[in-house]
């Protein structure tokens, strides 16, 4: 019976992952098939293996130079969101004081509000500080987006952690500030990759407040050099648009096999574990 | 080790504090953040009276010869750098940028709403440019309510029905001259050769089906009143004239005639979800027989299939109305205007007289594959045969030209979106008109 | 402890506070400021005090966005809930492959949504898609139906594509919140002889509500205020059959109606705050103390 059970469990599981797959494989055929062949004739599941698409692509766009950008942003934007929201949330779920729960419940209603209201006013504000074409500017303004959120994640945690564990450290005379980087930060490794993860790729893939604010081709993050890419070639090109698109999941990927290990570490090892 | 983390940890908390506080305190002090390096280099240059040119675009065909033109210019003298900046989106965009105040010197989208507000700089004693334009495109430049010109078109283009020639010979068909001709084309389409589409209609792009409306049923008010006159009437809002609630008006007409080709099978099934890729594609490898398009799809065509140069045919749109004729598209294109609050209108000026030599305007015209509209530019903008089938339309057929005096809140996409209603189902051709007039009248205010 | 003594500690959350006021909450607060306005963008704005509101409940469009909204959040939040815990409580045991198989689930969630409408399109599309081709090579072409381009089926394939895309983010956290209950607990009721339904009413997801939240939560704002799926799958068509608020906003907005876009945002944010204070309220964590 629990053999049964097991067995049914890896179908589940296989068939999920075929599922999620799907569509990356429709990309990656496309990507390697000759710009002759219409790809639902013949064989749909072998393509011609045509490398050439992935030369042409990486020449002619602009992808290089934008996937760069989107990693400075990204890395950029990753940083503050981490050290300031994860402060944040260590106070706000320590100490009751009435400006700590203020500022909890501006970020959490802000982070129901749609981010299309401020268009204009950003747009000024970003001209004011001189920060438009620039990647710094476009990091604060994504680490912006993700502190709700971050905030959020981080004092969730920070509560289920128990308050014992710094009070010796207090005991032994050490100031708030100072055991929370020394004793808690260190336990968030679990909701800093869960960060990581879940904004990383958001920020990674920015595309309506990039049109904004990186107007410069040479400031590009990768949706802007995809989307002008697939543009300037729209119409037959649809092998070097799907190879063009698989450059660009490719570092994608590769992040997220690095961050999934320690993601997946910190998962096992566990918040209320810890 | 404690001790070390201790003081990584207060390090990076302080430096935090340190970046946060120069963020908040203020505009001015960027400079002296390491990461704001990028803008220095622009400052520095602004110093030696260097004059940075913003030129805004929406046209991705013609990205890399500009950037090439541009390059040139830079070159040809060390006072003025012009930089392009693309959007895809561009005409949304550039409201943002007047809403900012922040527009760019020199841009390509030009509507009635920002003329109205004094947004773009009068060009009108720029005698020079316009002596070498044709009149006709002198006048489409012109802005009806104030009579003056806020852009120069450096191109004509056309708009109409591709089809396929060889197929029509194949066939026996002759280009249609009324609506009932038409039809009958796609009977004679749809029965002989029954896995080609007759009329391929790329709906899922809005923007596509709002010229549908533009080109016939504005096209129709627009040939019955004139030019000058449908644009008045436009402004007005003059219902008595426009008529397009009526239940025998030009829009329930054109409403019900697309119901009936479309239930007829006369127009591609996926209509909603095909695109403007799908609609080359069949077209170049004979599966489609005809498209409504611009000038602009031509280098698509050409590049999907060259085999297709002798074998595209271009004709008006049909008459659909009693005493009316067929029209064809002719109107400005690819026009530029400078900003009303540039600081550098000379430097503007000088900059688009450069774009808009005749050698620089030859090669315009022949990428963009649309005729220019100076007079002393000598370019093959298209095949010949596709040059013989575009004259004998427009020498044929009533031409009309774009409606650029549309309500501000009701733009061609929100006209397509409409069509693509109709065309889901949601309306029969009646309350297509009374919707469509509905939505018009909104607009307005 | 003295708690109240005043430290550091007590301005930790200033910095992000800090970031937060000068890019989020000055250029609101000028943000509501337009939405009692007429401002289009261009002309000097006028106050019209809360006409803008008076219009939206009046347009017909606007409130049929309001249903077409609600309409995906009931779809999509729930299901990418259920989806995403079935997911995790299938992935919570040792298995060969079973990092693979967690980064698989996840992969969809990872790529941008230009890409992934791009994709697809080209696998939905009556009579050319891959999925067409692909049933008819089976000989099952007739399964195929317009699903993109029907009034009652588009809206179905943005929720099912919604949840495709984020269930794999709803599992991880649920994960990580399954990992994090100590094993002892279900040792414990296994000696007492606790049935599978029995753990997982009375140990799982009591222990699972602090993932619950921040999935519920996180979800209903997500659907709540959907965008990218919608504009690059169906651009909010036919017609406008799937138009959310967000790109309602977005379009009036651009239409030269900023004052009036404004309004709606702020209609929207409280469309989103009432279930999410429910919700909240619903998963609320019992103090550990």
């Amino acid at each position: 019976m629990n053999k049964m059970l097991n067995l049914m469990r890896k179908f589940t599981i296989i068939f999920i992952c075929l599922l999620c797959m799907l569509p990356f494989v429709v990309l990656l055929i496309l990507s390697l098939n000759t710009p002759k062949r219409v790809f639902y004739e013949g064989n749909m599941f072998i393509p011609d293996f045509y490398v050439m698409n992935y030369v042409e692509g990486w020449k002619k766009s602009n992808i290089g130079n934008a996937m760069v950008n989107s990693a400075i942003i990204t890395i950029i934007a990753l940083a503050i969101i981490i050290i300031i929201s994860a402060m944040a949330g260590y106070t706000i779920s320590r100490f009751n004081y009435k400006f700590n729960k203020i500022i909890f419940a501006i970020l959490l209603s802000c982070m129901m509000i749609p981010g299309i209201i401020n268009t204009v006013p950003l747009y000024t504000l970003m001209i004011d500080l001189n920060a438009i074409n620039t990647l710094w500017g476009m990091a604060l303004v994504c680490a912006t987006n993700a502190l709700p959120q971050g905030v959020f994640v981080f004092s969730g945690f920070i509560r289920t952690i128990p308050k014992e564990i710094e009070e010796s450290a207090i005991i032994d005379g050490c100031s708030y500030f100072t055991s929370f980087w020394r004793i808690v930060f260190p336990l968030l490794k679990p909701s800093i990759s869960a960060i990581v993860i879940l904004n990383g790729f958001g920020i990674w893939n920015n595309y309506s407040q990039a049109v904004f604010f990186l107007q410069d081709s040479r400031k590009h993050n990768v949706p802007q050099a995809l989307s002008v890419y697939f543009q300037q070639f729209a119409g037959a090109k649809w092998n070097l648009m799907a190879a063009t698109a698989v450059i660009a999941i490719i570092p994608v990927i590769i992040a997220f096999l690095l961050f999934q290990k320690n993601l997946m570490k910190g998962l096992t090892d566990g918040a209320l574990k810890g | 080790m404690k001790l070390k983390k201790i003081l990584i940890a207060l390090l990076v908390g302080t430096l935090l504090v340190g970046m946060l506080t120069s963020c908040s305190k203020g505009e001015n002090n960027q400079a002296s953040s390491d990461i704001g390096q990028e803008n220095q280099g622009t400052k520095k240059e602004e110093k030696k009276e260097t004059v940075r040119l913003k030129f805004f675009t929406g046209k991705i065909e013609t990205i890399d010869l500009m950037n090439e033109i541009i390059n040139d210019f830079n070159q040809s003298q060390n006072r003025i750098i012009v930089e392009q900046e693309y959007q895809k989106d561009a005409s949304n965009i550039i409201k943002i940028k007047f809403a900012a105040d922040q527009a760019p010197d020199i841009m390509t989208t030009y509507e009635q709403g920002f003329a109205d507000q004094g947004k773009y700089l009068d060009l009108s004693d720029q005698s020079d440019l316009w002596n070498r334009l044709t009149p006709a495109m002198k006048e489409a430049c012109t802005d009806i309510k104030t009579g003056k010109q806020y852009r120069i078109a450096t191109n004509m283009t056309m708009a109409g029905f591709f089809y396929n020639k060889e197929l029509f010979n194949d066939l026996g068909l002759d280009v249609a001259t009324t609506w009932e001709e038409f039809e009958k084309n796609l009977e004679t389409i749809k029965s002989e050769r029954p896995d080609i589409t007759p009329w391929f209609i790329f709906g899922s792009e809005a923007w596509h089906l709002g010229h549908l409306i533009e080109f016939i049923p504005h096209g129709y008010i627009k040939q019955t009143l004139g030019a000058v006159e449908a644009k008045k009437a436009m402004l007005d809002n003059d219902h008595s004239k426009l008529n397009f609630g009526a239940a025998d008006g030009p829009m329930a007409q054109f409403a019900g005639k697309m119901l009936d080709l479309l239930q007829k099978g006369y127009i591609n099934e996926d209509v909603l979800t095909a695109t403007n890729d799908n609609c080359v594609q069949d077209f170049v490898n004979g599966r489609a027989a005809m498209l409504s398009n611009g000038m602009w799809i031509l280098s698509s065509l050409l590049e999907a299939n060259p085999e297709m140069e002798d074998k595209i045919g271009f004709a008006p749109y049909p008459s659909y109305m009693p005493n009316s004729s067929p029209v064809v598209l002719s109107a400005e294109d690819s026009g530029y205007s400078i900003s009303a609050t540039t600081e550098y209108k000379e430097e503007a000026i000088e900059f688009l007289n450069f774009l808009f030599s005749a050698e620089n305007q030859k090669k315009y015209s022949e990428l963009s594959k649309a005729p220019s509209a100076f007079t002393d530019v000598d370019a093959d903008w298209a095949p010949e045969n596709i040059v013989n089938e575009v004259s004998y339309a427009v020498a044929n057929a009533v031409n009309i030209g774009f409606t650029n005096e549309k309500p501000a809140g009701f733009s061609g996409d929100d006209a397509g979106r409409m069509v693509q209603e109709l065309l889901a189902g949601k309306y029969n051709a009646e309350e297509f008109a009374i919707a469509y007039e509905n939505a018009w009248d909104s607009g307005m205010n | 402890m003295e708690k109240n003594k005043i430290g550091l500690h007590t301005f930790m959350a200033l910095p992000a506070f800090a970031l937060f006021s000068v890019f989020f909450i000055y250029p609101l607060i000028k943000g509501i400021g337009m939405s009692l306005t007429d401002w289009d963008g261009m002309s000097k704005a006028s106050f019209i005090g809360l006409d803008n509101f008076r219009q939206f409940f009046g347009d017909e469009r606007a409130i049929n966005n309001i249903r077409t909204t609600v309409l995906f959040a009931l779809g999509s939040a729930p299901l990418l809930n259920l989806v995403g815990l079935i997911y995790a409580l299938l992935m919570n045991s040792r298995f060969k492959g079973k990092g693979l198989a967690r980064m698989i689930i996840y992969l969809p969630a990872i790529i941008s949504p230009l890409i992934m409408g791009y994709i697809w399109y080209l696998l939905l599309q009556p009579g050319r898609g891959f999925i067409y081709h692909f049933l008819e090579q089976m000989g099952k072409s007739s399964w195929f139906g317009n699903w993109l381009g029907s009034y009652g089926t588009a809206m179905l394939v943005l929720i099912l594509v919604n949840v495709w895309q984020y269930a794999g983010m709803t599992m991880v956290i649920y994960l990580a919140g399954l990992q994090a209950i100590p094993e002892e607990l279900y040792e414990a009721a296994k000696v007492d002889g606790a049935t599978f339904p029995k753990r997982l009413f009375y140990i799982t997801l009591p222990m699972l509500m602090p993932a619950i939240r921040i999935n519920v939560v996180t979800n209903i704002i997500g659907s709540l205020s959907v965008f990218d799926i919608v504009m690059s799958l169906t651009s909010g068509g036919p017609g406008y059959a799937t138009e959310t608020l967000s790109i309602y906003i977005m379009r009036m907005s651009y239409g030269a109606r900023t004052g009036y876009s404004t309004a709606v945002a702020i209609i929207m944010f409280f469309i989103i705050l009432i279930p999410v204070l429910v919700s909240m309220w619903l998963t609320r964590v019992k103090s550990l103390d």
